[in-house]
């Protein structure tokens, strides 16, 4: 999978444009979170996600893979700790996503309102 | 949110209330506005003593002149220390919960009001003893609330509404708009309220004190509502949780 991050073509559907990588609940999520936290836990994600650690670590993968985010694995006294931070191709992604959506749910209560 | 890979068919409407539901969560999460408030509380309360003892009052028979001097004395530092303690608890408080914070503009605009004090109370006690403004005559009301504005309680507000925009806050927006109104328009925090004589103790009797006396009321009127303020964010935040 690959992260695209152009602008949507106005003359066809919104859903052709949507990117797999972020066109996903959980990843959607992960950076949402991120975007908004500047910089987030590895452990507040899998709780407000509400995901094991090794479906997070996958989803996780596939984000950092597309360049979207970057991980940084550190300590805190003995703890590990595993921060995520949002890159500004992954603020980009999350931007164009909330906007593609935005116009899919426009175009589908005009075609709604017009039957 | 489940486990389970979900596919791209999924319904915009919940994609996007999700997120918006992601969002707010991080934001509550990041949230200490009750330790600002009580920060900026304690910060204003500390003054009234301070206030006291640096004021220079000067009596005639022409009348009384007065310089409150713990406008450069007490409160740069004590603004800066302030947010500079507001920074630290906030970013301090969001890595325990494993997020990063978003205070650090809010404690430049601070910084910056501590900056914009000292140079106004020091530029005005340079210019104003040899050109009294207005002519030495009544003043306007709009010279009244700018003054207001520049004095340290109108800058807290200010820069708490910088707070306010930085976590989407509403609640503190509203705090902010009130305690705004009340220390811009209604409580003369740099004329001093003239207390009734019968609460003025034998004791404390005298034109340089009641001069001074009068400056403490709005502080204590500001620093109760901060106070009140940040109690109530703090029991409202016990209650989400």
């Amino acid at each position: 999978m690959t992260a695209q991050t152009g602008t949507p073509d106005p003359s066809g559907h919104p859903v052709i444009g949507l990117d797999e990588v972020v066109h996903q609940r959980v990843r959607l999520g992960i950076l949402a979170i991120a975007h908004e936290a500047r910089r987030v836990e590895f452990g507040y994600l899998r709780t407000q996600l509400d995901l094991t650690a090794g479906n997070l670590s996958k989803h996780l993968s596939v984000l950092e893979t597309a360049g979207l985010i970057d991980i940084e694995k550190g300590y805190e006294g003995k703890r590990g700790r595993t921060w995520i931070t949002i890159t500004p191709d992954g603020n980009a992604a999350l931007a164009e996503e909330i906007g593609r959506l935005k116009v899919l749910i426009a175009r589908v209560e005009t075609t709604t309102e017009d039957r | 949110m489940t486990t389970d890979s979900v596919s791209t068919g999924d319904d915009p409407h919940r994609l996007l209330s999700d997120v918006r539901l992601l969002a707010g969560r991080v934001r509550r999460d990041q949230r200490l506005t009750w330790v600002a408030l009580l920060v900026l509380a304690a910060v204003t309360l500390v003054a009234v003593p301070f206030d006291w003892l640096f004021m220079k009052v000067q009596c005639d028979d022409g009348g009384c002149m007065f310089s409150r001097r713990a406008m450069l004395y007490y409160w740069p530092p004590a603004l800066l220390l302030a947010y500079a303690a507001i920074a630290v608890s906030y970013v301090r408080a969001a890595r325990a919960r494993g997020l990063g914070a978003r205070v650090l503009p809010y404690a430049i605009t601070g910084a910056a009001t501590a900056v914009v004090l000292t140079a106004a109370y020091t530029a005005a006690a340079a210019y104003f003893p040899s050109h009294p403004p207005f002519g030495g005559g009544p003043m306007p009301f709009w010279w009244i609330v700018l003054d207001r504005l520049i004095a340290p309680w109108g800058l807290i507000g200010l820069a708490l509404l910088v707070l306010a925009r930085l976590e989407r806050n509403v609640p503190l927006l509203l705090f902010t708009l009130g305690y705004l109104v009340l220390v811009l328009l209604v409580v003369p925090t740099t004329e001093g309220m003239r207390l009734p004589d019968w609460l003025i103790p034998s004791f404390l009797s005298g034109t340089t004190t009641q001069l001074r006396l009068s400056m403490t009321p709005p502080q204590l009127i500001a620093g109760a509502v901060l106070l009140a303020g940040g109690i109530g964010f703090s029991q409202a935040r016990r209650r989400q949780r």
